[in-house]
């Protein structure tokens, strides 16, 4: 009963208590760290399964911090995003975690093995608790948290290149954590309230008097988390930290990280400002404009990148433009391909990254290159990076499909038809720089490599993560109609 | 829309908050040395610290410790936006040590903290 009525608290506070005794196990039972962290994380999992259920039976879950009602308390709040959301973090941890036990003693010095996952434990927790709050300042003390965590997570690798890109990351993410402060502080100011159901109701009777300072918010806003999330020109940090990053470390980073800014930004534009404010302040038009850079651009740089992981990276800078186009639209059908590419690009770069790692575990090669005769030696996790790869260029049956035909509706339900040309260049960039890589693999020398075909030769440990995200994807692409209906509801209430 | 200076002249301390912040991020831009980078950024999240007490405050209000014997009248502080920032203080210091240690760490790989210098010889 205890358990019932403090879930999410529950679910929160035992991954920070997990993070705290990994911290002690890894002076001197360093061994056990990995599978600790798997029972952690799979309790939450469980947790989260629980949640998403009574979610899905039309409970909104409100938790107030002992007891404490808000407007004084901090309350915790779980609709039907966060709870998706919860699902997918605590799943792709999972997963990601099951692929460390062999991944990690490999790719970072043996001193910090342990250390590894204490970092690991205190993301998950901060992102849930981003994910789950619905108070100003808690919002800020995850957003730093999950900042730090993920700063510690690319410099456990230990190297030239992933220190500079944790520092750089860290000062970057902790400039953008300042201009979140200051904008919860004209928040607090303007409406002397910090729960963001409270300001919502109090900013409708104040938005006539206060225009100057809810406009500064709003950008200040946009600008501390979109620092975070890597919109298209403040995303100078993320191809350096993702490609130098331990592969499930990138994998993390790319496929949930930067999801769960996206997320907090969204309700920040729709349920705390409300959709009138949104559009009426240009924040709309701006987040359009830097939404289809980075879709172009992201692409461009994509398809320069020798280094696969590198290539990845920028790949990811042209996603998180398709999720911010999807609300930037701000139609029924862009929210919620939005909300369905967060989901559906967590498999894809989570499959895509992993994948990679895997290929460097095995053959130590790094650059696409020299993946000549892949297919063959390592026929699992190139038929997984394949599935990735076509649902990245949207081929139908894959689950980018589903989200580009969706933001192709929205583009059509705002009146823009422009951007289903967009789109379709984009697919198009995709296609010119994930092919190639499969086309090395599988075509060329192809009779040689053909005579040497054999199965993987990594542990299954690593190899499980891999094809169950694949099948994710396969999964969302066939039958997307559960999560679509289990979305609609929240999609509605964004566009009150 | 006209700037009244007596009301910037009033609410002297949110523009001194402002001008702390900008200059802050202006150093964290312009200063090419690591360290000086980061005490940018520590400059920005002072600015943000003042500009919170200073919602706090109400002007003749006294420390929010309640007292029976004062008269019912009294003006207490706003306590919450100090507790907030102890907070920010917290976050902004830890941020600060793991910074740190990471400029340590590049000074033991490349020999220097110059940022340019370290982007040339990578």
């Amino acid at each position: 009963m205890y358990l019932w009525e403090n879930m999410p608290f529950v679910l929160i506070i035992v991954s920070l208590a997990g993070a705290f005794i990994m911290a002690m196990f890894a002076r001197w039972k360093k061994d056990w760290c990995p599978y600790l962290t798997i029972i952690s994380v799979g309790f939450s999992f469980v947790l989260s399964c629980i949640l998403a259920y009574r979610v899905a039976g039309g409970e909104i879950i409100h938790y107030y911090a002992s007891g404490w009602r808000p407007p004084w308390g901090i309350e915790m709040m779980i609709d039907e995003l966060g709870a998706m959301m919860l699902l997918l973090l605590t799943g792709g941890f999972l997963l990601i975690a099951i692929y460390s036990i062999k991944s990690i003693p490999k790719e970072v010095p043996p001193s910090v093995t342990g250390w590894y996952y204490t970092c690991y434990l205190l993301t998950l927790s901060a992102m849930m608790g981003m994910v789950a709050t619905n108070d100003f300042f808690n919002l800020f003390v995850m957003v730093e948290v999950t900042g730090i965590g993920a700063c510690a997570l690319v410099a456990a690798k230990g190297e030239k290149l992933s220190t500079e890109a944790a520092l750089r990351y860290l000062l970057l993410s902790s400039t953008g954590a300042a201009f979140l402060l200051f904008a919860i502080g004209f928040v607090y100011q303007i409406t002397g309230n910090l729960n963001m159901s409270y300001v919502a109701a109090e900013l409708l009777r104040v938005r006539e008097q206060y225009p100057v300072i809810i406009w500064v918010a709003i950008s200040f806003f946009t600008i501390g988390l979109g620092v975070k999330a890597a919109i298209f020109p403040l995303h100078i940090w993320l191809p350096d930290a993702h490609s130098s990053a331990p592969s499930p470390s990138s994998a993390i980073l790319s496929g949930l990280v930067v999801k769960v800014y996206a997320v907090s930004i969204m309700r920040i534009y729709f349920l705390v400002f409300g959709f009138d404010l949104f559009t009426g302040s240009f924040m709309r038009t701006l987040i359009l404009v830097m939404a289809a850079l980075a879709i172009l651009f992201g692409s461009f740089f994509a398809f320069a990148q020798v280094n696969l992981k590198r290539r990845l990276a920028y790949s990811t800078v042209a996603q998180i433009g398709y999720i911010f186009l999807g609300f930037g639209l701000g139609t029924v059908w862009g929210i919620t391909a939005a909300m369905l590419h967060i989901v559906i690009h967590a498999f894809m770069k989570v499959c895509l990254f992993l994948s990679a790692g895997a290929i460097y575990y095995q053959t130590g090669k790094k650059k696409v290159t020299q993946f000549t005769g892949m297919g063959y030696q390592m026929p699992v996790t190139m038929a997984a990076f394949t599935i990735a790869s076509f649902s990245m260029i949207g081929i139908p049956l894959f689950g980018g499909f589903i989200s580009k035909y969706g933001l192709a509706l929205g583009s059509l339900e705002a009146n823009n038809p422009y951007f289903i040309a967009l789109i379709v260049l984009s697919g198009l960039l995709n296609a010119a720089y994930y092919l190639p890589i499969l086309w090395q693999a599988y075509f060329v020398d192809a009779p040689k490599a053909k005579a040497k075909l054999k199965m993987d030769a990594i542990p299954i440990s690593m190899l499980l993560p891999i094809v169950i995200t694949a099948l994710g994807i396969i999964y969302m692409g066939i039958f997307p109609n559960g999560t679509l209906v289990f979305l609609s509801k929240v999609v509605t209430k964004f566009l009150l | 829309m006209t700037i009244e200076f007596s009301k910037l002249l009033l609410n002297y301390p949110y523009f001194v908050a402002v001008v702390i912040f900008c200059l802050g991020c202006l150093c964290f831009l312009t200063q090419p040395n690591l360290l000086k980078k980061l005490i940018g950024v520590n400059i920005m999240q002072s600015g943000i610290f003042l500009f919170y007490i200073a919602i706090g405050n109400i002007y003749g209000g006294i420390a929010p410790i309640f007292d029976p014997s004062l008269p019912k009248e009294t003006l207490y502080i706003n306590p919450l936006t100090s507790t907030l920032i102890l907070t920010g203080i917290v976050v902004g210091f830890s941020v600060t040590a793991f910074a740190l240690a990471l400029i340590i760490k590049l000074y033991h790989y490349y020999g220097t903290i110059h940022a340019p210098e370290i982007i040339k010889m990578r």
